[in-house]
């Protein structure tokens, strides 16, 4: 089974073109600090609740990623609310990703291409060589959303972070979307972790909103 | 966190007290997984002495609904104090769950 972290690496990545998809960069770090935190949640190192996040085990995962993620939370005296913890994190995110995508490419899940753009610029792209984890998430997740289905807790996990990044149409149609918008909220609403990653993910798409809008 | 049951009827009343949070979420996971042998189990979890609930005890809550749901059964919540009620209202728990005033409206409910 992919860690969170891996999981939303994959499904960041658009499948024909093995590049990512179009996120501001900062919310796509805050989805994979999220992430992270939700891996450490679930394998019983941290805990939450309405006011803060707290390191209750610092023993190591044995994921390089989850253990550089619990060193930086587990520092003496640190206590965290779970937005400063999401933020915090969001400054290594970009590392966490990068070794995710190894991981992804050790596991025969992606194949690594370099090239060329112009002949000049070096770029580097993942397409999917194994999409039979990414299929069997899709598949979950679209029965989870299109019923009233009890989630357990991983579902609950993945679709806060699929809704934060807004690529709720890699599991349903436009017209589904449409009519599902308050079931999706219900089960993001779920995981206090996600709450706080959607809340910092939209707060970063408002200013890039008003960042590039026309003054006039 | 204690965790204690008892028999009413065809209903298991289970009696939670204390903090359900990731100390105690083993072992509260394993309490309802005892309960949940009967095979369409029908539960009302009174939470009267429930002083606190973290992310790690929706967890057992929310692992205990889905499968009640899966054998068919039913269960219902009781006596949560304001705090208790926050952390459900915050997370949508409430949208889950059949939240009744006390003892009897619980035992109606999944009856």
């Amino acid at each position: 089974m992919l860690s969170f972290v891996e999981e939303i690496t994959l499904l960041l990545l658009d499948d024909t073109q093995g590049r990512f998809v179009d996120l501001p960069l900062s919310a796509s770090d805050v989805v994979v600090a999220g992430a992270a935190l939700m891996d450490l949640a679930l394998a019983d190192r941290i805990d939450s609740d309405l006011e803060r996040l707290t390191v209750v085990d610092t023993k190591p995962t044995g994921d390089d990623i989850l253990d550089d993620a619990l060193a930086r939370l587990a520092q003496p005296g640190q206590e965290l609310s779970v937005s400063a913890a999401v933020e915090g994190l969001a400054a290594y995110a970009e590392g966490y990703k990068e070794k995710a995508l190894k991981r992804l490419v050790a596991h025969k899940i992606l194949r690594e291409e370099n090239g060329r753009f112009l002949w000049v610029f070096p770029t580097r792209r993942y397409p999917v060589i194994d999409d039979t984890e990414q299929r069997e998430v899709k598949a979950r997740l679209r029965q989870l959303l299109l019923t009233d289905e009890i989630p357990d807790p991983r579902d609950v996990v993945l679709v806060c972070l699929i809704d934060a990044c807004n690529l709720l149409g890699l599991v349903l149609t436009a017209d589904e979307i449409k009519h599902t918008t308050a079931r999706v909220e219900q089960l993001s609403k779920m995981d206090l972790i996600g709450q706080a990653v959607t809340r910092a993910v939209s707060e970063i798409r408002f200013i890039v909103k008003h960042a590039t809008s026309p003054i006039f | 966190m204690e965790f204690a049951q008892e028999q009413a009827g065809d209903v298991v009343i289970v009696r939670l007290a204390g903090r359900l949070d990731s100390g105690a979420a083993r072992s509260a996971e394993d309490g309802f997984n005892g309960v949940l042998t009967a095979d369409s189990p029908h539960l009302a979890v009174d939470m009267t002495k429930l002083d606190y609930i973290s992310s790690a005890g929706l967890r057992v809550l929310l692992v205990m609904a889905k499968k009640v749901q899966q054998a068919k059964g039913k269960v219902a919540l009781f006596g949560l104090s304001p705090n208790v009620r926050e952390v459900f209202s915050v997370s949508g728990f409430d949208t889950i769950f059949s939240i009744q005033p006390d003892s009897a409206a619980a035992l109606a409910a999944v009856r």
